[in-house]
């Protein structure tokens, strides 16, 4: 059992409309030890990426769903969701286009 | 042996029911498979029965009644099939099988309820003819098809792939809301729609199409934009919408109207190379606003119409939105209830994420009297 104060790499996966601001990259790894953890070392290289998803305040955007292992984290324990090494969490933003 | 000896054996163990009393028993968990011929059941059969020829029920059987003590009636014409069914399901295994005295002949005549599926003409049998031989489909679900009343939201991308292959399915009505003209632009995604129509109704040059491909299909004309004030008056004529709209201010709308009329939504989206397709059940949970609360502010979404989009990605989003209304009016597999399918054209991938009932839900949280409508005017318009 993973020890939940122990940091975790892991990998985080984007939508193409963030893409342009990780370097164009479609997943970037990163470590923590909760959701949050993990976003703000994302934050820490590519801030302008995290200020799309968290907001200023540090709550999850209303209009983006994170997803651990294809589970919705506001199902869990939201940004202090657990994380476990080689986890992949999704980044879903509404899209609008028809 | 003889068949008239052979059934006199059969009848010794197999037990007749009048249709009344089958009738009966279905209403309490009997299964009732209907062994005759697709011709013959599409001039009418059972409301409760499923079709299941003679010639595969062996084969079949496991898939539709996989519990060998479940009460199981069987109907054909007369009696004889029946009874020659019943032993090879009772060699099979099953222990409760009876067969329905008098067949379909007698059901009919004691005014017992059935249904017409819509395969009862001849071009309706040709028409269909590869989708009703499908045992998931067969006549009854054809006739279902028939009988529904589909509203697309959008005859632009998403909305023309799915309305060309509803139509082309046997969806009985089909409804199409758009207030745009066909531009040239619109044409290397929007596929209902034709070079020699820019300009044209986007309406009026989906159902010529429409028509074209199969005049059975009834189409209906819907040739405005969706407002808080004419929303419900239009959905409200349907038992099933598809949202392909191209803003936020019209899927909250249609997801709320949605809601308060008890419609399914099946849901699909796209940009760029992605695309995202799920089905927020009727009067159920979870909704698009469990799943997308509010709609980006301004400065975070994407011009709708700038936003890009590569012809093909709403073409396979707007089909398995076509599928999983197919699935929903027939009842065939799973729906995608609760359930959001991801798709990424340069990967080729398709994922599946599970979606979270919001508890507290303005919208769909049980107990909730309806907010009204919202009017945000932060919302994109395309």
């Amino acid at each position: 059992m993973q020890d939940a104060s122990v940091p975790a790499t892991i990998t985080i996966e984007l939508p193409a409309a963030l893409q342009p601001l990780a370097g164009n990259a479609m997943a970037l790894p990163a470590t923590g030890a909760t959701v949050a953890e993990a976003l703000a070392d994302l934050g820490g290289s590519h801030p302008l990426l995290l200020s799309r998803i968290l907001t200023r305040g540090g709550q999850l955007r209303p209009h983006v769903n994170l997803f651990i292992n294809e589970r919705d984290v506001r199902s869990a324990d939201g940004l202090a969701t657990v994380v476990r090494p080689g986890d992949t969490l999704l980044v879903v933003p509404s899209v609008a286009g028809g | 042996m003889s068949l008239e000896i052979r059934l006199e054996h059969i009848k010794r163990d197999i037990p007749l029911v009048s249709p009344t009393e089958a009738l009966a028993r279905c209403r309490t968990g009997a299964v009732l498979i209907d062994v005759r011929e697709a011709e013959e059941i599409a001039l009418g059969t059972p409301e409760a029965a499923r079709a299941l020829g003679r010639g595969y029920l062996e084969m079949r059987i496991g898939d539709e009644v996989p519990d060998t003590g479940q009460p199981v009636l069987l109907l054909c014409a007369a009696t004889t099939r029946s009874l020659l069914a019943a032993a090879d399901l009772r060699q099979l295994g099953y222990r409760n099988v009876a067969v329905v005295e008098g067949g379909f002949n007698r059901w009919k005549n004691e005014g017992l309820p059935y249904i017409l599926p819509e395969a009862a003409d001849a071009d309706a049998r040709q028409r269909y003819a590869r989708q009703i031989i499908l045992p998931e489909l067969g006549p009854a679900g054809q006739a279902l098809l028939g009988k529904a009343r589909v509203v697309l939201v959008g005859a632009g991308g998403l909305g023309s792939p799915a309305a060309l292959y509803l139509a082309a399915a046997g969806v009985g009505t089909l409804g199409l809301i758009d207030h745009d003209r066909v531009e040239r632009s619109n044409l290397h995604r929007q596929v209902v729609h034709r070079d020699d129509r820019v300009g044209m109704d986007k309406t009026e040059s989906a159902r010529l199409t429409l028509e074209a491909l199969n005049p059975t299909v009834r189409i209906r004309r819907h040739t405005l934009r969706l407002d808080a004030g004419n929303v419900e008056a239009v959905l409200a004529d349907y038992d099933l919408v598809v949202d392909g709209s191209d803003n936020f201010a019209t899927r909250y709308l249609v997801s709320d109207a949605c809601q308060r009329l008890g419609l399914p939504n099946v849901y699909g989206a796209v940009q760029g190379f992605e695309g995202q397709v799920s089905v927020f059940p009727a009067g159920g949970q979870p909704c698009y606003r469990c799943l997308f609360a509010e709609p980006p502010p301004p400065e975070l979404a994407p011009s709708c119409s700038e936003a890009g989009v590569l012809g093909v990605v709403p073409g396979i989003i707007g089909l398995l939105q076509a599928l999983e209304v197919i699935k929903l009016i027939t009842g065939i597999g799973e729906p995608l209830i609760g359930r959001l399918l991801l798709f990424d054209a340069r990967r080729s991938s398709l994922r599946q994420v599970l979606l979270h009932a919001d508890p507290e839900c303005r919208y769909c949280a049980p107990g909730r009297e309806f907010p009204g409508y919202a009017d945000d005017p932060h919302f994109c318009h395309s």
